[in-house]
């Protein structure tokens, strides 16, 4: 310490520090100067800039079309006064219940059209409910013990015998099981609007997220059993399209991302556009919805929606980004103005531009 | 010189007897001190602490020359802060001390409960093993220096004697018993006895700059029947028992016997003691036996640990953060409540969730998710973050070339960096005076012979033009000037010594030193010391001057007188000192002496310049008065009792009837810049006190020169004697005061050490401390070290302050350690006070740049970090909250959980630091040249509480527009044109963009100067993040993490929607800031923003300062609003008063081991020296 480098350190070199700019911190800087008369033009420039970009966004959410159909207590087809939704209750889902709804397109949907099902109040984005999966598992890696994210879904009783579940866990336990088909009443004859049921999820998860067992779908799911809530195991999911079954079924994988609200949609059919009088879209006119009424949502208030849509450049129908550029470019602009007031005053109150006054503080 | 070098006379003498009878109790060893040379004083209380219950320790034994029986702690000495072995434990040890990383330990070890984490087990612990890593790097660093120090030191080479020939080995290898030689200019390498050296009468000369901060060499002496040691062959044959003490930290006490065989013993005292750290001075070599080695010396007993100091903004940090603390214990208690309620209605309605098989599903453990959940709203970076910023201004401190001092050779330093911003929150500076304000060298300036001042010749001013020399030639007064020349070069105790030609002058005052140097510019040189005369060189005629008597100087007689016979037979006396001691001895009277009334008026103009004065005066000694004063002296100095007032007396009987010859005129001189340096000091709001060890009238002097008083201000002197007459003084001159009590006044305060006692006890302290604030100056003089260090504790406490110390040397130690920020001055003096302080400059004048260009940059800088930090903690991770209502309250996390991690370590890591280093308002020409804009900083008007909530708040406000317009904007999922639908995922990342983009463009706001590291950090921060989608979407199942990210980037940049929001929502975010920013400074303008802009636009903003109406804000009112309420001086000290006017000072040391009158007789500087 106090001795040394005292004597040893004179025939070192000079301990002068080095003149760069860094070590002199005078790197040369841009220092803006932040007064209503240097920003104002700013405030100008985004209230122009916005106020049509905000239009424009407004215009491509209008062109979508949107049309709503709220199920969730639709009657039962067989029966007077009941709803599907009590039916099932009473029933435990064992037995189906199927409900019609009859609705009318004002307007022609033009382009691609989709549909979606909605759910509300339904938490898809519950902690306990967004992780309780096992990611390995939907890669094809089955063994037989699924990860313990899964409980209380892990393991189910088949036949006497404790088998682990695939795909485990609850999100996929509670995988969306109505089915929805739509009927053009085109001259008093029913046709049905043809869908195709791929092509609805992100190709990223398709393609990678969720692999199927190598061989034959049914002898690797042999020693597993299918979710609680599920009529028919995973392999059983779409048998006429080999690729669409197992854990890379695009319904399954739609399901399992799960949602960010409580109110959501999900993509849940494509109108099939290469068929005879849908190349173009939908037409306007009468149509039917027919619903296989399985899922209950009716015990936690929640609703069940059918949407159609078609889409523009920034996806479905919101007008939101629209009102919001418009809404913050016309504040810009009137703020400007308020400042280009505040210029004024202040640089006519004192000759140099500074509006110091008895009160000034240092900071 | 400095407090200890000085002359504490009158302290002295009781606490003298006091200390030998302290030093002989426990003690069974012959007491040394009969010479009554062992120096106690109150320095001890500082540089040696307590006493260390040393009589209970066995005294050491110690066999010179031989293997010692027993084992002594070896010579190598560490003052590094880690050892290999000890670093780990003793790093997280310093590590877990801090709440925050404890906090940040409770959470990862938390998440390892099951169920329980929203974000996984290990995103706590990574960060924190990150961070923690950064730390140890950053110790590492800093202890390698000092090992390498530590290694430095240990390697220098010693010779010592072994099997009967030198040999030259490293200092670790001494051990005790050793004997050793050392050479002139040689640090001594551990605690050594002296046995012999090269000098006569064995008399060795050494400087303890490094122990305790005086230049002046100490005289040592060896034992007589020891330095007949004088060749290798008697020392190899030398063998003897050394009994001393047991290694203690008294560096002015030592107490041993030497006890050779067949011989009596010798008594050991400091007079043989060469303290490690100390360096031989003017003396060839000296052989030593070692006595203390490594941690066992005095020096290194001496080292006391700087205590650990924290800054304001750190301490007002903590309480933040225990705020925020308390705020996330909240809000993680109302969480749980609400998940509580959410489950009470949807338990058994909710069937997908399976809440009732849940594990840890109760309220204590979903308090605890919650708690995870928010726990990084306190800042996990923050404190890390800071420390490398604040590693790195000090760096610039350190490379500052403006503060680099050329002729040492010594740039600034920063030995800690704790306090690098409150060097931007002084608000009293306590300066030392020695070596501080003044380069502690005494110049001669002028000189008054006969009535008429000369100036010393200038540099380039031949001896031949100056008005001396013409008047020495035909000038009435010319046998005068001749006299006092003659004065000059003989009446002292210097000793010449010769090198090379040239003549050094060697002297125990520096103002005997100054003076003979003086003679010697007007030609009269003094050239020679024999033991009994003094030889001048004199306009070509060598004089011959028989030194028959010295009369040496004490502070109680204020003067020194030499009895000397002239070459032509007289006998002279010589007798220079104060005015006050001289004028009574003139003979006819002090009034109406020859010379005497102009000569006093010149002594009050070269004292109101800040001068120094002595007064010389001369008689003429017939042969038989001499003769018989002579007898009577001899008897006096052989009494035995009362043998120093018997000398006194005597002395009395000579130093009379003298005629005045005149008075000299010495500079004490100021470093650079002093002067200007506290004039802006002044200006910037801050009160400097004068604090020394030095006299009153020293004191003041400089205090004249440096500008700190001036002569219309008044002086309160308070130099009392007892608590009474301190109590009386204080409250009349607090009543004088009246209502301009408790404001500052224009008047200085000058109170000396003994008054300061009594005014700092406990009942007078409130008095007094009112008192001191009045006054714009203080001047403490004459105070021990621990006296100032008790003052500054008494107005850091008394004001809450942030307070400076700065001084030079070990008398400062104390001060240093004490104050708020310790500054000391390097270069020159020894290194204990640097060795303590926390930052180091060479020259006082570096101070204002450290200040008013580091400081309030740190200052400003630091605490826009933590805000900063604050800031962007709370924006994201209060959307956590948000998102919890739409979630159930069931802790789920709307970002990927290591995104969540990384968010302080990497994607907004970088503006803090630009800021932390970069950011500046003004340039530093403009923050030294306008002192005021420092008042901000001072008054801590950057960092408060209500600044912390404004940020707050600020954040707030951003956190909500930063989740709901990205919400209602992704309501239905569906963002794409191909009808596809995202998951929360989407939601998340959308949100976790526009936060990075906010937070990085509001640093970018917040920054007044923008340089490249500035762009860098800010953009590079934002494409840091993209680029981390990309990487990180890809990733999984290559790398089994990060499942939910899979495709992310294809799907959000894909999506028109994220790329126009992102235009929209950080503008929208951020505009009202803007607002608020631009109006603020376009209508409510600060002084600061204004010269900033005016300095910007190239205009002056001394116009702006100047302007009348700014003067009138409330800080300038208190700079202003000094005024002066004293119309007349304080009657009540007229005489010292008197006195001061004439600036009398003259500094010795007094009580050394070997008396100055001794020194002189033992040197003959006619024959060549050394003998080795």
């Amino acid at each position: 310490m106090a001795t040394s480098s005292d004597t040893s350190d004179q025939n070192v070199k000079s301990r002068r520090p080095a003149e760069s700019a860094f070590k002199q911190q005078r790197l040369p800087a841009w220092q803006p100067i932040l007064t209503a008369g240097t920003v104002l033009p700013t405030f100008f420039v985004i209230g122009i800039a916005f106020i049509p970009v905000g239009i424009g966004l407004l215009y491509f959410s209008d062109e979508v079309k949107e049309h709503v159909i709220d199920y969730t207590h639709c009657m039962k087809e067989d029966a007077v006064n009941v709803t599907c939704a009590t039916f099932i209750k009473e029933t435990k889902m064992e037995e189906p219940c199927m409900c019609q709804i009859n609705f009318n397109l004002t307007e022609d949907f033009k382009g691609d059209v989709y549909f979606y099902y909605g759910l509300s109040n339904y938490y898809q984005n519950h902690r306990r409910y967004v992780k309780s999966r096992d990611d390995s598992q939907l890669l094809g890696h089955l063994t037989l013990t699924p990860s313990s994210d899964c409980d209380p879904f892990a393991y189910a009783d088949e036949d006497g015998k404790q088998k682990p579940i695939a795909p485990c866990g609850a999100i996929a336990n509670s995988l969306f099981n109505d089915t929805l088909r739509v009927y053009s009443q085109d001259l008093n004859k029913m046709v049905e609007v043809p869908v195709l049921n791929t092509g609805i999820a992100w190709t990223s998860d398709k393609d990678i997220k969720f692999r199927n067992p190598a061989g034959d779908l049914k002898t690797a799911f042999a020693n597993f059993t299918k979710p609680v809530n599920w009529r028919k195991p995973v392999w059983m999911l779409d048998p006429n399209n080999t690729e669409n079954n197992g854990f890379q079924n695009e319904d399954l994988i739609v399901w399992m991302r799960t949602a960010a609200l409580p109110t959501f949609r999900k993509l849940y059919r494509r109108v099939d556009h290469t068929q005879v009088g849908f190349s173009v879209g939908l037409a306007k006119g009468p149509y039917t919805l027919q619903v296989d009424y399985n899922y209950p949502v009716t015990d936690f208030d929640g609703t069940k929606t059918f949407i159609i849509s078609t889409t523009s450049l920034l996806g479905g129908k919101n007008p939101f980004l629209g009102v919001a550029y418009v809404v913050v470019g016309t504040l810009c602009l009137l703020l400007g103005i308020v400042l280009l007031v505040i210029h004024v005053r202040c640089s006519k109150s004192t000759t140099e531009m500074i509006n110091v006054n008895p009160r000034t503080p240092y900071s | 010189m400095a407090w200890p070098g000085g002359s504490p006379d009158s302290v002295e003498l009781p606490l003298h007897q006091l200390g030998s009878e302290d030093t002989l109790d426990g003690l069974a060893l012959p007491n040394t001190n009969v010479t009554g040379h062992t120096r106690i004083n109150e320095d001890e209380a500082t540089t040696s602490g307590i006493t260390d219950g040393a009589a209970d320790e066995q005294n050491r034994v110690i066999f010179i020359n031989r293997p010692q029986p027993q084992k002594f702690v070896n010579n190598r000495i560490s003052t590094a802060k880690y050892s290999l072995p000890s670093f780990v434990p003793l790093f997280l040890f310093e590590q877990f001390r801090r709440y925050s990383n404890c906090f940040f330990l409770l959470i990862a070890l938390l998440q390892q409960i099951p169920d329980v984490s929203p974000t996984g087990r290990w995103t706590t612990l990574t960060p924190l093993v990150l961070i923690l890593t950064v730390s140890a790097i950053k110790e590492i660093v800093e202890d390698y220096k000092r090992h390498r120090a530590d290694e430095e030191t240990n390697r220098r080479k010693v010779e010592v004697l072994s099997e009967g020939r030198w040999r030259s080995i490293r200092w670790e290898k001494l051990q005790v018993g050793d004997i050793c030689k050392i050479t002139n200019n040689q640090f001594f390498p551990a605690d050594l006895v002296l046995l012999a050296s090269s000098e006569p009468q064995s008399i060795a000369f050494i400087e303890t700059s490094n122990l305790d901060g005086e230049t002046n060499l100490k005289t040592r002496q060896a034992h007589p029947d020891t330095a007949r040691l004088e060749n290798i062959s008697e020392m190899a044959e030398f063998r003897a028992t050394l009994q001393c003490e047991p290694p203690n930290r008294h560096l002015y006490e030592f107490n041993g016997m030497l006890k050779e065989a067949n011989a009596k013993t010798i008594p050991l005292g400091l007079e043989q003691m060469l303290q490690r750290g100390a360096m031989l001075r003017n003396t060839t070599w000296v052989l030593a036996a070692v006595v203390y080695t490594g941690h066992e010396t005095k020096l290194m007993k001496n080292s006391t640990k700087a205590p650990l100091k924290r800054s304001s903004i750190d301490r007002q940090t903590n309480t933040h953060i225990l705020m925020l603390f308390i705020i996330l214990i909240v809000l993680s208690l109302i969480s749980a409540a609400f998940n509580e309620l959410w489950l009470l209605r949807r338990t058994n309605t909710d069937w997908y969730i399976a809440l009732e098989e849940a594990q840890n599903a109760n309220f204590g453990f979903n308090f605890l998710t919650f708690l995870i959940l928010y726990n990084n709203l306190i800042p996990i970076s923050l404190q890390v973050t800071a420390e490398i910023v604040r590693f790195f201004q000090a760096k610039f401190i350190a490379m500052d070339s403006e503060m680099y001092h050329a002729e040492t050779d010594t740039p600034a330093m920063a030995r800690t960096s704790n306090l690098n911003e409150e060097l931007g929150m002084v608000r009293y500076v306590f300066s030392d005076k020695t070596g501080t304000l003044t380069c502690n060298i005494m110049d001669f300036h002028k000189c008054s012979i006969g009535e008429i001042i000369y100036n010393k010749p200038g540099p380039n001013e031949r001896l031949e033009d100056t008005l001396l020399y013409h008047n020495l030639k035909e000038h009435p007064t010319a046998p005068d000037i001749a006299e006092f020349l003659t004065m000059l070069a003989v009446c002292h105790t210097v000793i010449p010594e010769v090198v090379d030609g040239k003549i050094n002058y060697h002297a125990a005052s520096p103002d005997e030193r100054a003076l003979v140097m003086g003679a010697a510019g007007f030609g009269w040189v003094f050239e020679t010391r024999t033991p009994h005369s003094v030889t001048v060189m004199a306009q070509g005629k060598r004089l011959h001057y028989s030194v028959l008597h010295v009369l040496a100087f004490t502070s109680a007689r204020k003067r020194m007188s030499v009895i000397a016979r002239a070459p032509n037979g007289e006998i002279k006396l010589f007798c220079k000192g104060a005015d006050s001691v001289i004028y009574p001895r003139l003979a006819g009277g002090a009034q109406t002496a020859q010379y005497a009334a102009a000569t006093l008026e010149h002594l009050s103009h070269f004292a109101a310049e800040g001068l120094r004065t002595l007064v010389f005066a001369t008689a003429d000694i017939p042969e038989h008065v001499y003769k018989d004063w002579s007898n009577t002296y001899h008897k006096a100095s052989i009494a035995i009792q009362d043998r120093e007032q018997k000398i006194e007396e005597a002395a009395l009987l000579i130093e009379n009837n003298l005629r005045l010859l005149g008075a000299t005129a010495i500079e004490d001189k100021l470093q650079d810049g002093v002067p200007e340096t506290i004039a802006s000091l002044l200006k910037a709001n801050i009160n400097v006190w004068v604090l020394t060890g030095d006299k009153q009238e020293t004191a003041i002097n400089i205090a004249h020169s440096a500008r700190l008083i001036h002569t219309a201000m008044p002086l309160l002197l308070l130099n009392e004697d007892s608590l009474d007459g301190t109590r009386e003084s204080l409250s009349r001159h607090c009543t004088e005061l009246g209502e301009n009590l408790r404001k500052q006044n224009e008047v200085a305060l000058v109170i000396d050490g003994k008054t300061l006692k009594y005014a700092m006890g406990c009942d007078l302290k409130k008095d007094f401390i009112d008192l001191c604030v009045s006054c714009k100056v203080v001047v403490c003089c004459r105070v021990s070290p621990i006296q100032k260090a008790e003052v500054v504790d008494m107005v850091s406490r008394a004001t809450g302050a942030v307070t400076l110390a700065i001084g030079d040397g070990a008398n400062d130690v104390a001060m240093i350690q004490r104050a708020s920020v310790g500054i000391g001055i390097s270069g020159v003096e020894g290194l204990q006070a640097v060795c303590a302080s926390d930052y180091s400059i060479a020259q006082f004048r570096f101070l204002l740049r450290l200040l008013l260009v580091h400081g309030a940059w740190n200052y400003s800088r630091i605490s826009k970090l933590i805000l900063y930090s604050f800031y962007k903690n709370i924006c994201l991770y209060v959307i956590e909250l948000w998102f919890a209502i739409y979630s159930a309250w069931s802790g789920q996390i709307l970002f990927e959980r290591w995104t969540i991690g990384f968010y302080n370590v990497i994607f907004t890591a970088l503006p803090p630091f630009a800021i932390g280093l970069f950011d500046k308002i003004c340039s530093p020409e403009i923050m030294i040249r306008h002192p005021v804009l420092y008042v901000p900083s001072q008054q801590g008007l950057l960092f408060n509480v209500r600044v912390f909530w404004v940020w707050a708040v600020n954040a707030l406000l951003h956190s909500v527009l930063l989740f709901w317009l990205p919400m209602l904007l992704a309501s239905h999922h569906v963002l794409w044109p191909n009808g596809k639908d995202g998951g929360y995922l989407v939601l998340g990342n959308l949100v976790y963009t526009y936060v990075v983009a906010t937070v990085c463009l509001k640093a970018g706001l917040a920054t007044h100067s923008w340089t490249w590291v500035t762009h860098v950090s800010i953009w590079g921060s934002i494409a840091l993040w993209i680029i981390f989608i990309v990487v990180y979407s890809n990733l999984y199942p290559a790398i089994l993490i990060g499942a939910v990210m899979r495709g992310m980037d294809r799907m959000v940049f894909t999506s028109l929607v994220f790329w126009f929001a992102l235009l929209l929502i950080p503008a929208a975010t951020l505009i009202p800031d803007l607002l608020i920013t631009v109006v603020h400074n376009s209508a409510f303008k600060t002084m600061t923003e204004a010269v900033r802009e005016s300095e910007i636009k190239k205009r002056d903003p001394a116009a702006l300062l100047a302007h009348p109406r700014h003067s009138l804000t409330e800080t300038a009112r208190l700079l202003q609003n000094v005024r002066s309420v004293f119309g007349r001086r304080s009657t009540t000290r007229a005489n010292m008063e008197l006195e001061l006017s004439h600036g009398f000072a003259f500094s010795q040391e007094e009580g050394a081991s070997v008396s100055q009158a001794d020194v002189i007789r033992a040197y003959d500087t006619s024959q060549p020296r050394g003998r080795c």
